[in-house]
């Protein structure tokens, strides 16, 4: 547990060090939220309100392929990660506090985003913001979860910026349909609906469990 | 926690079809000091990594003071100093040593970490971000990094390598005091001299496999030159 | 020197009899096939699912070998698995790609468009995708360990995650289409037969199929380790 929150603690300090980590993220899915903006005809109108999450779940996608991608290859310098696995714990403690980190920081881009989509696309999400958060939070922990295992599996491939949305997107349609669905039953009713949570719920817990067992053998030379 | 600090039987590492390493087998008393030498590729680091438990055999076993290499708790009585730094650029000295602390549950984290720099010589440089500093001052502060625990068996891969005399002599009295405290060495290196003037025992490998092995001090001195010209002569 | 599994002599012997069985049950079911009734409804078209649904067995078959051998792999350490897997998950798109090309052809002519996002069209397709990117794994990984191991790491995650996909897909997703033909009573009189021979005999392309493949991974292992070579 203690090896958890000091690779959190070293991970986030890493990134308020440089924060360039957070800004590409940030700047890519404010892009992709503009783009979209841009390219549905007529503008703003009922229906485009109703596709809106599935257009932020893909921000959020975008995003956190980007940071998962760099939360490992800060590692492959100075052969870092050596360093890490050398610690005398279950390796899965490793692969927990990465994803922690991955999470958190993820969790501040897409707050920001969020806010800046509810304003191009004219929504209400004030009155549901914690709710909204509580959705946000457990689909990037799915996101988070199978991605931080697969981004130090793609970091040590050729073409690693191709391979992480390859082998993950597949892997993410449970968590995207859970979360866009919560997210729009949200933006539509207020309510939080109870199956698509519970898919996330049950999705995350696989996920989280899975990698956890398995990262020993993705540290190993 | 028995036994020997070091023992490896028949210990094989092939990655896919390359054979790296092939029936070492090697034994170490606490307080011992092995020095291995040999040409590049014969499997000296491969040697290094399986021991600190970052890579796992696929042949033979590995044990450190009665633990398999691999498991947790022999990794805790390991210290690690690679070719490469293993330190964050943008954390500084401090922080990496820090961390390195905690990943090894050092208890007193904090006070470890202020002795250690005082130690190294870095006190005054402790707040800088290491990619500020230079090649001695980083290996001094990698060499930090792998004694924060206090380990019982260190293994040191080319340590001296790209050193000036002078951070080289003063590795040099660091590693003999660490060999008084009677710890266990374990010391790459390319240098026969070097070998014989900080292990009492030392081995050849070559393609994998121990082409010779006996006395690192001066007495075998010679033997160990013979035997590193014919290794680097046969690769 | 440890020597490496050697290719598995059983796999060898097992070729002409798994060959001579294919051939059999396909020339039975082609027979089958042939005098099977014509669908009222549907027309001859119908007769595609003949095909179609042996291979989606064979599909799913694929992907389940592939991730117990990965799991295997991974506990073991023993190569074998890894070529088993590796093997599997090529014969498995194979037939994978099959299903897709066979159900639009037999959507068209039934229901009159090509494609429907019902739950079961969907997690094939998705299943498809994780295929692939389990071989792109594989190709782009150096080192033959690595690559074992990385693959049965997504071997392993991809088996998760396939269910998880039906589930999901199927509480949110499209109205399902798909004709649920596995209960019974819901093939029409006649057809029971050719259905089950067929899918005796896409298993059992599926498992010559990979014998083969197997035994071409271990036939290129072994002319490998004529010269070890050392170093990382």
């Amino acid at each position: 547990m203690s090896v958890l929150l000091a690779i959190l603690w070293k991970d986030l300090v890493t990134e308020w060090r440089s924060r360039d980590r957070i800004a590409a993220m940030l700047l890519f899915s404010l892009l992709v939220v503009m783009v979209f903006h841009f390219s549905l005809p007529g503008g703003v109108t009922k229906q485009t309100q109703a596709s809106a999450p599935g257009l932020l779940w893909i921000a959020y996608v975008f995003a956190a392929l980007l940071g998962l991608n760099r939360s490992f290859s800060i590692e492959l310098e100075n052969d870092a990660l050596a360093g890490i696995a050398l610690s005398p714990v279950d390796r899965g403690w490793i692969f927990l506090g990465k994803t922690a980190a991955n999470w958190a920081i993820l969790g501040a881009a897409q707050a920001i985003t969020a806010c800046v989509f509810a304003l191009v696309f004219d929504l209400a999400l004030a009155a549901v913001a914690l709710r909204l958060a509580l959705v946000v939070g457990l689909g990037s922990l799915g996101l988070c979860s199978v991605g931080t295992l697969f981004a130090a599996v793609a970091v040590r491939t050729r073409f690693r910026e191709v391979m992480l949305p390859l082998l993950l997107l597949p892997l993410l349609v449970p968590v995207l349909l859970g979360a866009v669905r919560a997210t729009t039953g949200l933006i539509e009713t207020g309510a939080l609906a109870w199956a698509p949570v519970q898919l996330l719920l049950v999705t995350d817990a696989i996920y989280l469990i899975v990698s956890f067992l398995v990262f020993d053998y993705v540290l190993d030379e | 926690m028995s036994g020997p600090a070091l023992r490896a039987s028949g210990l094989g590492k092939r990655f896919g079809r390359s054979v790296a390493l092939d029936g070492v087998d090697l034994e170490l008393p606490e307080g011992a000091s092995l020095a291995v030498l040999g040409p590049n590729g014969a499997g000296k680091s491969t040697l290094l990594r399986l021991i600190a438990g970052l890579a796992r055999p696929t042949s033979g076993s590995l044990l450190i003071a009665g633990t398999p290499a691999h498991h947790p708790a022999a990794r805790a009585r390991v210290g690690f100093i690679g070719h490469a730094s293993l330190l964050y650029a943008s954390l500084s000295a401090r922080e990496n040593l820090l961390f390195a602390a905690r990943l090894q549950r050092v208890p007193e984290a904090a006070a470890r970490v202020a002795g250690w720099l005082e130690a190294a010589g870095l006190a005054r440089v402790g707040e800088l971000p290491v990619s500020h500093f230079s090649r001695g001052m980083s290996q001094r502060l990698a060499i930090a990094r792998g004694l924060v625990h206090d380990p019982s068996l260190l293994l040191l891969d080319e340590p001296f390598a790209g050193l000036d005399p002078r951070a080289a002599s003063r590795l040099a009295a660091q590693l003999a005091s660490l060999r008084a405290a009677g710890r266990t060495l374990l010391l790459v290196t390319h240098d026969p001299r070097r070998a014989a003037e900080q292990c009492d025992r030392a081995i050849v490998l070559a393609a994998g496999r121990v082409a010779y092995a006996g006395r690192g001090d001066q007495a075998g001195a010679e033997a160990l030159e013979r035997a590193v010209l014919a290794a680097s002569d046969a690769a | 020197m440890p020597p490496v599994p050697a290719a598995s002599s059983w796999i060898r012997r097992s070729l002409l009899p798994s060959g001579l069985a294919l051939a059999g049950l396909a020339l039975l079911w082609i027979l089958l096939v042939a005098r099977a009734p014509v669908d009222g409804m549907q027309g001859v078209i119908q007769k595609i699912l003949y095909v179609h649904v042996p291979c989606a067995f064979a599909a799913y078959a694929g992907f389940g070998v592939t991730a117990l051998c990965s799991a295997l792999y991974l506990w073991s350490n023993d190569e074998r698995y890894d070529r088993l897997a590796a093997a599997s998950a090529e014969v498995g798109v194979l037939f994978c790609t099959l299903v897709i090309l066979t159900g639009p052809i037999w959507a068209k002519g039934t229901w009159g468009h090509w494609w429907a996002w019902d739950p079961r069209l969907t997690v094939t397709l998705l299943l498809w995708f994780i295929y692939l990117a389990y071989l792109l794994l594989r190709s782009f990984t150096e080192g033959s360990a690595r690559t074992a191991r990385f693959a049965a790491v997504y071997g392993i995650a991809g088996v998760f995650a396939i269910p998880l996909n039906y589930f999901a897909i199927e509480l949110f997703g499209g109205a399902a289409m798909h004709p649920d033909n596995l209960e019974r009573g819901s093939l029409g009189a006649g057809m029971g037969w050719a259905f089950l021979v067929g899918v005796l005999t896409g298993l059992a392309a599926f498992v010559h199929l990979l014998l083969l493949r197997t035994d071409l991974e271990a036939l290129r292992a072994e002319t490998a380790e004529v010269e070890p070579t050392s170093g990382r």
